[in-house]
C-alpha cells in the first residue's frame, strides 16, 4: 500500500481523547484504521469493535476439541484390538476407562488449535514492526493510525490535533 | 515326570555312564571332545543315583542339559521316597557347584592349605603309610567316613585290613544307637527296623521329628501323609509328644508338651493306663508296677487327662505305632525311653504290624559312638599319625565340643581330608584330596535291607576332583608295592570294583539296574518276640546349673547335622516355625524372656559348662518354660560372607555347649545332656523373619473344617458352587486351562517346594538384610498360621504362591501389558516388557510378585545350574510363579508328538513333583476328570480372599483339624 | 495512596529484571548445590538399582510417588488462578497469577521426573507412550498410570501454552524498554506484538478460550492422580471419594506455595503496591476454604471406613491412626485442618509472617497427606503374612531434597528474566488515563 496511502499517527496520553479522535474519524468516514493500546481498554473496544464481526478463533477450538475427542476413542480402541490381550478379566475395548484418555485429548487438541487460532488470524508472528508503531504504545500511550488516500492527510491531522493528540505524525 | 520321558533318560543311562565318569582334571564343565549321542544339546537326560545328603539314600533323578546338571529329582522307582526329595535334596545342586569348592589337591604350607598335584598330594600320604607300615604302626592309622554301607564301605574296609590300619570308623553324628540298644533288649535285635507309618490309624511319637530328619524323613513323611491326611472320610490321628514345638509337633493332631526327658515315664504312664482300661496285654503289667501315673503327671506337666485320653486313643487303635526319637529323647535315659515305647507297641500288639524288623535301616551299621569317643582319645594320647576323613564328616563342628575332637584332631601328624569344600575340620588338615560330589561319582547306598541304590556320575566333575575310592586303591597299591590286577587291591579304578561288587547281583543287567537306580527287593518281615520286664525309666539327668535351662540342640530340617549349611538356598528357605533364614538363634521361652527382659533380636550369651555361644533370641510361646531350644548345624560357607550375611561373633551350633556325657545303656551322645545359663549381651542381633505375623487377624486365608463336619461333607458331596456375579462375560479358554489345587491338611510345611522352584526357575539369593526388608525373591512360600491359645496354638501351613486370578488385579494397572492373562488361563508376566512402576506389586492382594531390586549375581560356578528353559531377570522387572510354564509347554509338545492331548501327570509343576506328601495337584481345568478339577470340587475346597472377587486359579483344600485337638 | 499510573507499572515491573545482587546468587549456588547431589543419588540408583531407595514388599511404592503427588498438587494453583479466577473475574488475581503460572509449570516439571525416577528400568519409560513400533504393542490404556501419561502431559502442554500467550504483550513492553542483544532475544519472543486492535480482538477472545479449556482440565489432572490410587483395590486406597478429596487438597497445597512465593518477591522487589493486603486477605480466604472442606474429607474418609463395617479397612484405619505412622497421620491433621483456621481472624489474614508460617505448614501436612495414604496404607494391607515397615534411605531421601532445589532453581531463574508480574493485567485494574476526570473511570 505504500506510495498509494499515506498513514497518519496520533499519539494520546488519554483514553477519552482518543475514543473521541476515534468516533471523530469514523464519523468523517475513515474506517481504514488501527489502534495501538498498552492494555485492551472498554471504551476503545466499544468504538473500534462495533462494526466487526466476533473473532473466529472459537472454531479452531471447536475444532481441534471435536478432533481430540475423536482420535482419543480412535487411538484406544483401535490399539486395544491390535493384540486384543485380556487384563484383569475386562472387555478389549473397555470404555469407561477410554473416556479419560479421549477426555484429556480434547483438551490438548482444543488448546493447540486455538493457539494456532490466535497465531494465525492475529496475524503473528510479525517479523518487522509496521511503520505506525511506536515504543511507547505498549507502555502508556495510545495511538491511532489512520491509512487514507494521499491528499486528505491534512484534515486527518486535524481531526487528531483537535480531538488532543500529544504528537501527530506521518510515517 | 511321566514313565515315557523316564525311560527316554534311561536308555541314556548305560553310555552316560562310560563317558560321563572319566576321571582327570577337568575345569570346564562340557569336557566332551567327541559329542556323544545322549547329549543332544537342548534335550535333557536324566540320569537315576541316589541323594547323599543323609543318610536316608532317596532316589534321585538328575536332570542333564547339555552335560549340566540343572535339577535333582526323586526317583518315582526307589521305593525310598518314591519320587519325592527333601529340602536338602533338592539344594544338593548348591553343593556340586559350590563357590568354595576345592579346586584340587591342596597340601598345607605353614597357615594355608596350597594346591598341589595329585601326585605329590598323595605321595605325602603314600609315604607315611608306608613308614608306619614298614615299622609295624598300621594301628596309628584311622579311617573315618560318613555312613558308607555299600561298595565303597567295603573297599575302604578291604584296604584297612591291606594296610593292618585301624577299624574303620563310620560316623554319623546322630546314629540312633538308642533305638538299636532298646531294640536289643525288648527284642534281642539290635537293628532299626522299618516302621510302616501308613497302616497305623494312630501315631503317638515321643520326640521323634520325622518330618524333618528322623531316620528317612521323606518317606516316613510320604507315608504319615497317607495315614493322616484326610481322604474319603477317613484320615488318622497322630499325638506327638515333646518339649517343644517342632515342626513335626505343629502337623501333630495333639501336641503333648512335657518336661524335657520325661517321654519314658510319659510312656509308661500311657501304658499302665491302657492296661487298666483293659486295652491291651496283660503281660505287660509287670513293666509298669512302679509307675505312679500322678507322680509322673506331676513331673513330666502332662497333666493326668490327657494321658487317659491318648492311652484310650492309642489303645483302641488297631493298629497304633508308638515311636521314639529326636532330641528329647537322647538323654542319659534314652534306652530306657525307647524300652517303654518298645513296650507300648508290643502291649498294643503293634509289632510286626506297623514295625517291623527284617527291612531294617542302614542306621544300624553306624559305629557307636564309644568307638568314636574311644578313636579321639587315641588321638588325643598321640596314638594316631594319620587321620584320613572322608567327604561328609566334619566332626569338629558336628560332634559335641565335650568330645574334645579339635585339641585331639592337633595331636595327629597327619590329617588327610576327602571333602569336597572347606570347614571346620578341613581347616585343621595337612592334606585335601578332595572326593568327588555324590552327583559325579560311582557308588552304592543301602538305606534299608532289600533296598540297594546305585551311584552313577551325572556329569563330569566341576572340579578336579577324585573319588575317594580310586584315591584309597592308588594309595593303597603304592603303599603295598603291589600293582595293578594283582595283590589286596587289583581293582583298576572304583568303577571297575564296583561293577565286580555288584555282578552276583545284576547278573549282567547292569546297565538296567543302572536304569532303574539299583535293585530292590520285599525283605520278610522277622518275627520277634517282646522280653515284656521292668523298666526305671526316671527323667533325663542334666548336667550344669540347676537353675539353668534344659538345651534342646535339635537337628535342623535345613542343615541336618551341618552338611545343609554351606548351600545358600537352604539358609535362605525359612525355618518353617520361626520364620526366620539365615541367623542361627536361641528360642527362648516367653516365661523367661519376659523375665529376663529379652525381645527378639536380642543377643544372648548361651553358657553351659563346657562353653558359650552368642545367638539372638527368639521369643517362643510354646516352649517348655525349663527348656531352652537351638537348632544344630548353623555354619555359613566362606563365600556367604559378607555378601549375603555378616560373619557370627562365636559358633553358631549348640554342639560347642554340649559335655562328653553319653546314654548309659547303648553309649550314644547324649544329646539332651546339659543346662545352660542365658546372660544378655546388650548387643542386638535382628532376625530375619520372613513373616510379620502368624495371626491371620481373621481373614480367612488358611481356613479348617472339623473332621466330623468334613466326613458329612464327603458323603453329602459339595452343594452348587456359588456363581460370582460379574458385569463382564465369562473368560473363554479355547484350548486349556491350568489349575492347582494345594491341600493344606497335607502339607506339612517342609519348605522342598520352596527350593524346588528356586532351583527350576532360576531364583536368586538375596541375602539376610534384603530377606529381612521383605525383598526376598522365593516364587512360592510356606506361611505358618497359628490359632487357639498362644502356648498350645494349633498350627496351618499354607503353601502361598501367584494364584493366577482370573480377575487378576495385577493385569489392569499395568499400563505397558507386562501383565495379562494368557488363553490357558495364567498371568502371565511379560519379562522385557516390564518398565518396573511395581504397580502390579501393590495391587496385588496376596503380595507374590517379586521384584529385582538389584542385578542379583550367581556367583561362579552356580551360574551353570541355571535352568536353559528360564529366563534369569535383569535388575529392575517384576516376576513371579508362572506355574512352571516351561514344563507346560514341554508337556504340550510331548503329547502333540503323541497326537493327544495332555492328561493328568505329563506335566508336574516342580514343587508338585518334589512334594513328600503330594499336596499340590496340577492340571487342566476343563477336563471334569481330571485330579484338579475333582479337587476344585470338593466339598473342602475354598479360594483364598475369595471375597475379592479375584477367581484365583489356585484352590486350597480346609485343613481338617481332628475334634479333641 | 495514588494509584500507580501505566508508566509507573512498567518501571517496577522492569525494575524486578534489574541484574541481580550477590545474594541472588549465592542463594542460586546454594540450591545448584543441593540439586547435584540430588542428581548423583539418582545416578547411583540408575546404575545399582531401587533397591537402593527404601522400597519393599508391601511398599512398592512410597517416597517418590508422595512426592510426585505433592508437586502435581502444587501445579494446580497457577492454572486455577489463571483460568478459573479469569473466568469469575476475580480482578485480585492479576498481580499474582505470572507467578502462580510460572510456579505451575516448574511444579509441573519437577513433578514429572518422579515417575522416571520411580520406574525399575526408566530407560524403558518411553514404553508408556502411544508410538508405533514393530510389535503392534501399544500401552495399555486401562491403566491409571497411562492416564497419568496423558493427562499430565496434557496439563503441561496447555498451562505452557497459557502462560507463553500471556507473556506475549508484556514481552513487548520489555523489547520496546531494554536494547541490545536483550532487545533481541524479547524482540523474538515477543512475536512482533504491537498491541494493535486485531491483536488485542484474537488475542482476547483466545485467552478466554485457553481458560474455559483449562478449567476442567484442572479438575480433570488431579483427579487421574487419585485414581491411581482409588483404581487400585488397597484398602485405603479404593475409595470413591478420591477425586474431589485430592482436587481441594491440591488447591490448597498450591495456594500455599503461591503465598511462599509471592510473600518474599513483594518483599524483596518492593511491590507493595500491586500486591496489596487484599491480595493476601484473598489467599489467607482460599487456604482457609480449602482446609476446611479437606478436613471434611478426611472426616469423610474415616466415616466411610467406619460405616462399611468392612474388617479390612477399619483394620487398615485403626493400624494407620495408632502404630508406627500414627505420629504422620497426626501431624498431617494439625497443619492441614488446625494450623488454617488462624485465617479466622482477620489481622492473621494481612499479616505475611502468619501467612508464611501457616503455608509453610500447610505444605508440610499436605506432603505427608500423600505419604500417609501410600505407605501406611501398602504396609497394612489385605495380606498379614506380607505387613511391614517402610524405611528411607539416603537415597530417596536425597532425590526428594533435590527435587525442591531443582524447583527453586527454575523458579530464582524465571524471575530474573521475565516479568513476574503481569504488566498488561495490571494496568488494566488501573484507573485508564483521563483528561477530564469525570468521563469514564472505573469499571
Amino acid at each position: 500500500m505504500v506510495g498509494s496511502t499515506e498513514t497518519i499517527v496520533g499519539v494520546f496520553a488519554h483514553v477519552d481523547t482518543t475514543v473521541r479522535a476515534l468516533e471523530e474519524l469514523k464519523a468523517k468516514g475513515y474506517h481504514d484504521l488501527t489502534v495501538y493500546t498498552p492494555v485492551p481498554v472498554h471504551e476503545i473496544e466499544d468504538v473500534v469493535e462495533r462494526d466487526r464481526p466476533v473473532s473466529r478463533v472459537r472454531l479452531f477450538t471447536l475444532l481441534g476439541g471435536l478432533t481430540g475427542a475423536f482420535s482419543g476413542f480412535m487411538l484406544t480402541i483401535w490399539s486395544a484390538m491390535q493384540w486384543n490381550l485380556v487384563t484383569g478379566g475386562k472387555p478389549i475395548a473397555s470404555i469407561p476407562p477410554f473416556v479419560v484418555i479421549a477426555f484429556e485429548l480434547t483438551i490438548l487438541f482444543g488448546g493447540i488449535a486455538t493457539l494456532i487460532g490466535m497465531v494465525v488470524l492475529g496475524r503473528l508472528p510479525k517479523l518487522r514492526p509496521s511503520p505506525a508503531f511506536d515504543p511507547r504504545f505498549t507502555r502508556d500511550r495510545f495511538g491511532v493510525a489512520v491509512h487514507c488516500v494521499p491528499g486528505r492527510g491534512g484534515s486527518v491531522r486535524e481531526i487528531l490535533g483537535a480531538a488532543g493528540a500529544e504528537e501527530v505524525k506521518t510515517v | 515326570m511321566n514313565r515315557r520321558d523316564f525311560f527316554k533318560i534311561v536308555t541314556a543311562t548305560g553310555a552316560a555312564a562310560a563317558t560321563a565318569g572319566c576321571q582327570g582334571a577337568s575345569e570346564q564343565i562340557l569336557p566332551l571332545v567327541v559329542p556323544n549321542e545322549q547329549l543332544v544339546p537342548g534335550v535333557a537326560s536324566w540320569f537315576a543315583t541316589v541323594c547323599r545328603e543323609c543318610p536316608a539314600g532317596c532316589g534321585v533323578l538328575a536332570r542333564n542339559r547339555d552335560g549340566r546338571v540343572v535339577k535333582l529329582e526323586g526317583n518315582p522307582d526307589h521305593p525310598v521316597g518314591q519320587g519325592a526329595l527333601c529340602v536338602r535334596g533338592q539344594a544338593a545342586l548348591q553343593g556340586l557347584y559350590h563357590p568354595d569348592r576345592f579346586p584340587g589337591p591342596l597340601v598345607r604350607e605353614g597357615a594355608g592349605l596350597k594346591p598341589a598335584t595329585w601326585e605329590n598330594a598323595q605321595k605325602i600320604l603314600v609315604d607315611r603309610l608306608g613308614a608306619l607300615r614298614g615299622g609295624g604302626r598300621g594301628r596309628a592309622v584311622a579311617l573315618v567316613t560318613q555312613l558308607e554301607n555299600g561298595s565303597l564301605g567295603a573297599l575302604a574296609d578291604t584296604w584297612a585290613r591291606a594296610l593292618g590300619t585301624r577299624a574303620r570308623v563310620t560316623l554319623e553324628p546322630f546314629g540312633y544307637e538308642a533305638i538299636r540298644a532298646a531294640n536289643r533288649i525288648t527284642f534281642g535285635r539290635a537293628a532299626v527296623p522299618h516302621y510302616a507309618f501308613e497302616e497305623a490309624r494312630v501315631v503317638l511319637s515321643f520326640g521323634a521329628d520325622f518330618v524333618e530328619t528322623w531316620l528317612s524323613p521323606v518317606a516316613y513323611t510320604r507315608a504319615f501323609a497317607r495315614m493322616h491326611t484326610f481322604r474319603d472320610g477317613r484320615a488318622g490321628t497322630f499325638i506327638h509328644v515333646e518339649p517343644r514345638q517342632s515342626l513335626t509337633a505343629a502337623n501333630a493332631d495333639e501336641w503333648i508338651r512335657n518336661a524335657p526327658g520325661t517321654e519314658g515315664l510319659v510312656a509308661l504312664a500311657i501304658l499302665k493306663l491302657m492296661l487298666e482300661d483293659g486295652l491291651v496285654d496283660r503281660r505287660f503289667a509287670d513293666a509298669v508296677v512302679g509307675i505312679d501315673v500322678k507322680k509322673v503327671a506331676a513331673g513330666s506337666g502332662v497333666d493326668e487327662a490327657t494321658l487317659r485320653h491318648v492311652a484310650k486313643a492309642f489303645g483302641h487303635a488297631r493298629p497304633g505305632l508308638a515311636i521314639g526319637g529326636g532330641v528329647a529323647v537322647s538323654g542319659s535315659n534314652a534306652t530306657r525311653t525307647q524300652v517303654a515305647i518298645n513296650l507300648l507297641n508290643a502291649a498294643a500288639g503293634n509289632v510286626g504290624r506297623t514295625i517291623r524288623f527284617g527291612p531294617d535301616a542302614a542306621w544300624g551299621k553306624v559305629t557307636p559312638y564309644a568307638e568314636v569317643a574311644d578313636l579321639v582319645e587315641a588321638m588325643a594320647r598321640g596314638e594316631i599319625e594319620v587321620l584320613l576323613l572322608g567327604q561328609g564328616v566334619n566332626p569338629v563342628h558336628a560332634l559335641p565340643a565335650g568330645l574334645k575332637f579339635a585339641a585331639a584332631v592337633r595331636k595327629v601328624g597327619l590329617v588327610v581330608s576327602f571333602a569336597t569344600q572347606p570347614d571346620e575340620t578341613t581347616a585343621l588338615a595337612h592334606v585335601v584330596l578332595p572326593d568327588t560330589h555324590w552327583l559325579e561319582a560311582w557308588g552304592d547306598f543301602s538305606p534299608r535291607e532289600g533296598v540297594t541304590g546305585l551311584l552313577q556320575p551325572t556329569m563330569a566333575p566341576v572340579r578336579d576332583a577324585r573319588q575317594t575310592g580310586d584315591v584309597l586303591l592308588g594309595v593303597g597299591r603304592a603303599v603295598l608295592g603291589s600293582e595293578e590286577g594283582k595283590g589286596p587291591l587289583p581293582w583298576a579304578s572304583f568303577e571297575q570294583y564296583l561293577k565286580a561288587a555288584w555282578e552276583p547281583a545284576v547278573r549282567g543287567e547292569w546297565a538296567g539296574a543302572l536304569r532303574q537306580g539299583g535293585v530292590w527287593r520285599e525283605v520278610a518281615p522277622v518275627a520277634v518276640q517282646a522280653k515284656a520286664g521292668p523298666v526305671e525309666a526316671g527323667a533325663a539327668a542334666l548336667e550344669g546349673d540347676a537353675s539353668g535351662f534344659a538345651l534342646l540342640p535339635y537337628p535342623s530340617l535345613r542343615f541336618y547335622d551341618g552338611r545343609g549349611a554351606s548351600h545358600a538356598w537352604l539358609q535362605e528357605s525359612p525355618d518353617t516355625m520361626t520364620q526366620a533364614v539365615w541367623d542361627a538363634w536361641v528360642e527362648v521361652p516367653a516365661e523367661a524372656a519376659t523375665r529376663l527382659g529379652v525381645a527378639t533380636g536380642d543377643v544372648l550369651r548361651v553358657t553351659s559348662p563346657h562353653g558359650a555361644i552368642e545367638l539372638p533370641a527368639y521369643v517362643s510361646a510354646t516352649l517348655h518354660p525349663t527348656a531352652v531350644a537351638i537348632p544344630l548345624g548353623h555354619r555359613y560357607a566362606p563365600y556367604h560372607v559378607p555378601r549375603y550375611v555378616a560373619a557370627a561373633p562365636t559358633a553358631m551350633t549348640p554342639a560347642a555347649l554340649l559335655g562328653p556325657a553319653r546314654d548309659a545303656a547303648s553309649g550314644g551322645a547324649a544329646w539332651l545332656g546339659v543346662r545352660v545359663t542365658l546372660a544378655k549381651t546388650g548387643a542386638r542381633r535382628p532376625l530375619a523373619i520372613l513373616q510379620a505375623t502368624h495371626d491371620q487377624d481373621h481373614r480367612e486365608l488358611a481356613q479348617h473344617v472339623d473332621l466330623r463336619a468334613a466326613r458329612e461333607q464327603a458323603l453329602r458331596g459339595r452343594a452348587a458352587p456359588h456363581e460370582p456375579i460379574s458385569m463382564y462375560a465369562d473368560h473363554v479358554y479355547p484350548g486349556y486351562h491350568w489349575g492347582l489345587a494345594i491341600d493344606v491338611d497335607a502339607c506339612v510345611g517342609c519348605q522342598a517346594c520352596v527350593v524346588a522352584c528356586q532351583a527350576e526357575n532360576n531364583v536368586p539369593v538375596a541375602g539376610k538384610a534384603s530377606a529381612a526388608y521383605g525383598r526376598q525373591l522365593h516364587w512360592i512360600r510356606i506361611e505358618r498360621w497359628a490359632e487357639g491359645p498362644a502356648a498350645q496354638p494349633t498350627n496351618t501351613f499354607l503353601p502361598m504362591l501367584c494364584q493366577h486370578c482370573e480377575v487378576a488385579p495385577c493385569e489392569p494397572v499395568c499400563p505397558v501389558f507386562a501383565a495379562y492373562r494368557t488363553e490357558e488361563g495364567l498371568n502371565g508376566q511379560v519379562y522385557n516388557r516390564c518398565v518396573g512402576t511395581r504397580y502390579c506389586g501393590n495391587n496385588c492382594p496376596y503380595h507374590v510378585r517379586r521384584f529385582n531390586w538389584f542385578q542379583y549375581e550367581f556367583p561362579a560356578p552356580l551360574e551353570v545350574q541355571l535352568n536353559p528353559d528360564v529366563t534369569v531377570r535383569q535388575l529392575g522387572i517384576m516376576e513371579k510363579c508362572t506355574m512352571c510354564i516351561q514344563r507346560i509347554i514341554a508337556g504340550k509338545d510331548h503329547a502333540r508328538d503323541e497326537k493327544r492331548t495332555v492328561r493328568d501327570g505329563d506335566i508336574l509343576t516342580a514343587c508338585q513333583q518334589t512334594c513328600p506328601t503330594q499336596a499340590i495337584t496340577f492340571g487342566d481345568l476343563k477336563g471334569e476328570k481330571n485330579a484338579v478339577s475333582a479337587l476344585r470340587h470338593s466339598p473342602r475346597a475354598y479360594t483364598v480372599l475369595e471375597e475379592l472377587g479375584t477367581r484365583p486359579g489356585v484352590t486350597y483344600l480346609k485343613k481338617v483339624v481332628r475334634e479333641h485337638a | 495512596m495514588r494509584p500507580p499510573t501505566f508508566a509507573d507499572v512498567n518501571r517496577d515491573v522492569l525494575r524486578t529484571l534489574e541484574p541481580p545482587g550477590n545474594r541472588y546468587f549465592a542463594w542460586m549456588c546454594v540450591v545448584a548445590l543441593i540439586l547435584s547431589a540430588g542428581i548423583l543419588f539418582w545416578a547411583g540408583q540408575v546404575w545399582w538399582g531401587i533397591g537402593m531407595a527404601g522400597k519393599r514388599v508391601p511398599q512398592m511404592w512410597a517416597l517418590y510417588i508422595t512426592t510426585f503427588v505433592f508437586w502435581i498438587g502444587i501445579g494446580h494453583a497457577g492454572t486455577l488462578i489463571s483460568a478459573v479466577l479469569y473466568l469469575f473475574r476475580a480482578r485480585w488475581r492479576t498481580s499474582i497469577y505470572r507467578a502462580a503460572e510460572a510456579m505451575t509449570i516448574f511444579a509441573v516439571m519437577t513433578a514429572g521426573l518422579f515417575p522416571l525416577i520411580h520406574a525399575g528400568r526408566m530407560w524403558f519409560a518411553y514404553f508408556l507412550l502411544p508410538y508405533p513400533n514393530q510389535r503392534y504393542l501399544w500401552p495399555n490404556f486401562r491403566s491409571p498410570l497411562v492416564w497419568d501419561v496423558f493427562a499430565i502431559s496434557t496439563y503441561f502442554s496447555i498451562s505452557t501454552v497459557f502462560f507463553i500467550v500471556g507473556l506475549v504483550p508484556d514481552v513487548a513492553a520489555l523489547r520496546d524498554a531494554s536494547t541490545g542483544w536483550r532487545r533481541r532475544i524479547y524482540a523474538m519472543l515477543a512475536l512482533g506484538w504491537e498491541g494493535s486492535d486485531t491483536q488485542w480482538r484474537h488475542y482476547r477472545r483466545a485467552y478466554g478460550l485457553f481458560a474455559a479449556l483449562a478449567t476442567p482440565l484442572v479438575l480433570s489432572v488431579h483427579s487421574v492422580v487419585s485414581w491411581d490410587f482409588a483404581m487400585a483395590l488397597v484398602p485405603g486406597w479404593h475409595s470413591t471419594l478420591f477425586a474431589p478429596f485430592f482436587v481441594d487438597g491440591a488447591i490448597f497445597s498450591g495456594f500455599a506455595m503461591v503465598a511462599v512465593l509471592v510473600l518474599p518477591m513483594r518483599h524483596f522487589f518492593g511491590l507493595h503496591a500491586y500486591i496489596q493486603d487484599r491480595h493476601l486477605d484473598a489467599i489467607s480466604k482460599l487456604i482457609l476454604v480449602t482446609g476446611l472442606v479437606l478436613t471434611y474429607f478426611y472426616v469423610c474418609e474415616i466415616f466411610t471406613s467406619l460405616y462399611s463395617g468392612d474388617h479390612i479397612e477399619k483394620a487398615s484405619l485403626f493400624w494407620k491412626v495408632t502404630k508406627t505412622y500414627a505420629w504422620a497421620l497426626w501431624l498431617m491433621y494439625f497443619c492441614n485442618c488446625v494450623a488454617p483456621l488462624v485465617f479466622f481472624v482477620r489481622k492473621a489474614r494481612t499479616n505475611p509472617v502468619v501467612i508464611y508460617v501457616v503455608s509453610i505448614l500447610v505444605l508440610i501436612g499436605m506432603w505427608f497427606e500423600r505419604f500417609n495414604i501410600i505407605v501406611p496404607s501398602l504396609g497394612h494391607g489385605f495380606y498379614p503374612y506380607a505387613w511391614g515397615i517402610f524405611v528411607p534411605s539416603a537415597t530417596d531421601t536425597g532425590i526428594l531434597i533435590g527435587s525442591f532445589a531443582w524447583f527453586f532453581l527454575l523458579f530464582l531463574g524465571f524471575i530474573k528474566v521475565m516479568p513476574s508480574l503481569s504488566i498488561v493485567e495490571v494496568k488494566e485494574t488501573l484507573p485508564p488515563p483521563m483528561r477530564d476526570k469525570g468521563h469514564g473511570g472505573q469499571h
